[in-house]
């Protein structure tokens, strides 16, 4: 579903990230984590086609990323830490808006449905402005999941959030990763990775320092302590990487 | 206490002139300062070094009783300045404090009149600056000139001191139960008997008020000065006219006689202000925030966000889930502009031009009013032209701050484009077309009789088919503007202030202008080979479409290669590098 190869960004001199590959298959959740300035954000947008990588190459579901475009961003939804909306288009608005953007014929079904499972069917003529950050989250959702993407990106899904709201994201990944789609989430929110990310790539100054299922990282990084904790193991491996780079 | 509340007004100043000095070390902050220096010089600051400018400096060397006239009328218009303080809002006294500054003096064992001396403190900054550049205005500092700046200082002094002041009255009145409207209502009649008892007195000891009998401006001025000057509007307006005596002082002299009133006036103010106990801290956190989130949006460029609160709108038609994607921008930013852009009202538009035309023409005859209207409307087709881009701003002006969001749709980036400069260029076009109708059928009659009437309506051909083709050319201008110089462009929107940026907006206005004529050029020169060679065989009825035609495709060619050209650069546009800025 996701391939990446030698992903590779630079801003200027800096490295934001270098020469990073993995794959995430059909029903799979891959946790990003790494310390701040790690490359997560950056690697996220590469992969979404919001900034073009300098070097290596992505497939989405088989499309190249920077030579086919439009059928590989046909395939994905990004979701932002905030919700990116317009303020000036309702909710119904934002999704006849997104319809036609992606070519959804018969749309309404599905975005009706959509409102009543995130309860925002309310709120159908409200603005942005009108709803509250949860509920602007959740409209952001509907928007990208409108055209049944089979890649999706999460980028701090749970900020902002209040209990309920964290419980019912975490259950729409982990149903969406059932349906055979394949997900990356990038959080600093190491116990909501553990709990339902598959698999787990740990990042520092945009190099891949650990990449596979928590057990595989722990075996690696834990063996001695006999750690399984992904706190302990993040600890571990971004110091390990730190006194190796020093 | 003060004297920490002055260093922090101090320091900020400084502060704020260093980085504005540091920045110039960037070439683009460097031009634009160089340019708005130039500017400022050429129009301001010439005069100051005694380089007179060809016109005449404003300077007021009115006879005594012109200057009671003069007092009078100064004092009228601050009358209705304040009214409108104690008419119009509605809200509870709130003081503008930023953020931080709520943050940290707040909750700081600083009392209310302490928070009041450090509002009144930092708005001394802008007065003195307001006063200057007024002075500068007004003629500059020659002469008498620093009268003017110390009369403008008086007369802003007192009136942001009275604002204050009526802000705390307002709030005093809600809290003892009387509404805005009842408020309303009072100083309505208030203002009605005052008004009455100068109609009377007027009426009692003037003769009879005749319109037929002002016939020049001189009759109107003596009418004013006989009601204004004496009477009870002479002492009705005696404690605004001492605001504006100092201003009006001929030397300095009257200057310094006319300055101990009004200095006792503020004086009196301050004392209503420091005086008055009104919780005011609730509304200002309000403000403070509403005052951050505006502040936010100026700096992230989303200069619409920042002006007030989105409506909710109607969409323009619907859309369909298939179909080009372009149109779906277009939609959308049709949406942002508003109800006016609609089919519906276009056509409405064109119907009531099409009749005010045969309605004027045989209202006004033979007389000249038609042409005249005509003119009008011609000036103004031109003028939207070269200016309208810059009030219809639904393309990427708009949605950079979201071009995140845009660059994960899938569309070819000629097609977002596309979209994005539909919505302006469509209501651009509806404009100028409502306004050639006009002008076909107002100038009909001497351009009908001077070229024919088949030429004629051959010029308004070429010109509607025209129109929506430079509409297109002359808005990818500023779009790839805000694209190539996304730092410059959000300075130049009202994203900062001072000398640089307002070089900086004469440098992109310049440019703009260039762009257009170089864009004109082959099309312009195409159009005089066409219409030259089809006069020769066919005549100028025929030239003029046909011209039209070929200077319409040249347009529409260097539209579409700017199209793919702006779609280019937004493909480049780094989001992370911008953000990262």
């Amino acid at each position: 579903m996701i391939q990446v190869e030698a992903l590779t960004k630079l801003y200027g001199e800096f490295v934001a990230v270098n020469e990073l590959g993995f794959e995430v298959k059909p029903g799979e959740v891959m946790g990003l984590v790494g310390p701040n300035g790690a490359g997560k954000t950056t690697t996220l947008r590469c992969l979404s086609g919001i900034i073009p990588p300098t070097r290596g190459s992505i497939h989405i579901c088989g499309h190249d990323l920077a030579q086919d475009p439009i059928a590989a961003k046909q395939e994905l939804a990004f979701f932002s830490d905030e919700p990116r909306l317009f303020d000036y288009l309702t909710v119904e608005q934002h999704l006849a808006f997104v319809a036609r953007i992606y070519q959804v014929k018969d749309y309404e079904p599905v975005a009706d449905q959509l409102l009543e499972e995130l309860e925002i069917a309310s709120k159908r003529t409200a603005l942005p402005g009108e709803l509250s950050r949860g509920m602007k989250q959740k409209l952001a959702i509907a928007c990208g999941l409108l055209h049944a993407p089979k890649v999706i990106y999460f980028d701090e899904p749970l900020t902002g959030l209040d209990p309920i709201g964290i419980r019912r994201m975490k259950d729409s990944i982990l149903k969406r990763a059932s349906e055979g789609t394949a997900i990356i989430i990038s959080s600093h929110l190491l116990h909501l990775v553990e709990e339902i990310c598959s698999h787990i790539l740990i990042l520092k100054d945009g190099r891949k320092i650990a990449h596979g299922t928590l057990a595989e990282i722990s075996q690696q990084f834990a063996a001695q302590s006999g750690e399984t904790n992904l706190e302990e193991v993040f600890f571990r491996a971004t110091s390990e990487a730190g006194k190796q780079s020093e | 206490m003060i004297s920490a509340l002055f260093y922090l007004q101090y320091h900020s100043i400084k502060n704020r002139t260093v980085m504005r000095i540091k920045r110039l070390k960037q070439p683009k902050y460097l031009v634009g300062g160089i340019v708005g220096g130039l500017y400022f010089y050429w129009y301001f600051f010439r005069t100051f070094f005694g380089t007179p400018r060809g016109g005449r400096a404003f300077t007021l060397m009115p006879s005594p009783t012109d200057a009671a006239l003069y007092e009078s009328i100064g004092a009228l218009v601050l009358l209705v300045i304040l009214l409108m303080a104690w008419i119009i809002p509605h809200q509870r006294a709130a003081l503008a404090f930023t953020e931080a500054e709520v943050a940290f003096l707040f909750p700081a064992p600083i009392g209310r009149r302490g928070l009041i001396h450090f509002k009144l403190l930092r708005s001394q900054t802008a007065i003195l600056i307001t006063a200057l550049l007024l002075t500068l205005v007004t003629g500059g500092f020659r002469g008498n000139g620093w009268i003017h700046t110390a009369g403008w200082w008086i007369f802003f002094s007192i009136l942001n001191l009275h604002f204050l002041g009526s802000s705390f009255a307002r709030t005093m009145l809600l809290d003892r139960g009387i509404t805005n409207w009842q408020r309303r209502l009072g100083i309505l009649a208030l203002l009605l008997l005052m008004a009455g008892v100068v109609v009377v007195w007027a009426r009692q000891t003037m003769p009879a008020f005749d319109v037929s009998r002002l016939k020049n401006p001189d009759d109107i001025k003596a009418y004013a000065q006989q009601v204004l000057t004496a009477g009870p509007a002479l002492y009705l307006l005696y404690p605004l006219r001492l605001v504006v005596r100092p201003f009006l002082a001929q030397n300095a002299l009257a200057f310094f006689y006319a300055l101990g009133p009004a200095l006792l006036v503020l004086l009196l103010h301050y004392w209503w202000v420091v005086r008055s106990n009104v919780a005011f801290e609730e509304a200002s956190v309000e403000a403070s925030k509403k005052l951050a989130e505006k502040v936010a949006a100026v700096r992230s460029g989303n200069w619409q966000a920042a002006q007030k609160q989105p409506k909710r709108k109607r969409s323009p038609f619907k859309l369909h889930p298939v179909g080009p994607p372009a149109v779906a921008l277009l939609w959308k930013n049709l949406i942002s502009a508003g109800q006016a852009y609609s089919l519906r009202i276009w056509v409405s538009l064109a119907v009531f031009a099409v009749c005010a035309t045969i309605g004027i023409g045989q209202v006004s005859g033979s007389s000249g009013v038609r042409p005249a209207l005509g003119m009008i409307a011609a000036m103004l087709m031109a003028w939207s032209l070269l200016i309208g881009t810059q009030f219809l701003r639904q393309d990427f002006r708009q949605d950079l701050p979201l071009a995140d969001i845009l660059k994960t749709y899938p569309l070819r980036s000629w097609q977002l484009a596309l979209g994005e400069l539909l919505a302006p260029a469509a209501a651009l076009t509806g404009i100028q077309w409502f306004l050639l109708i006009l002008v076909l059928g107002l100038l009909w009659q001497p351009a009908a009789a001077r070229l024919g009437w088949q030429s004629w309506l051959g010029l308004g051909f070429g010109a509607a088919l025209v129109i929506p083709l430079l509409d297109m050319i002359t808005l990818q201008i500023p779009n790839a503007a805000a694209l190539l110089f996304p730092a410059w462009f959000q300075a130049a929107k009202g994203g900062g202030a001072g000398i640089e940026v307002t070089g900086q907006r004469l440098i992109f206005m310049l440019g703009q202008m260039l762009v257009f004529v170089v864009a004109l050029i082959p099309a312009a020169a195409l159009f005089a080979g066409v219409f030259f060679l089809v006069k020769l065989l066919l005549g100028t009825a025929t030239a003029i479409p046909l011209a039209s035609i070929a200077a319409a495709i040249v347009l529409a060619v260097e539209a579409a290669f700017g199209v793919v050209l702006l779609g280019w650069l937004f493909e480049r546009y780094d989001v992370s590098a911008e953000t990262a800025g």
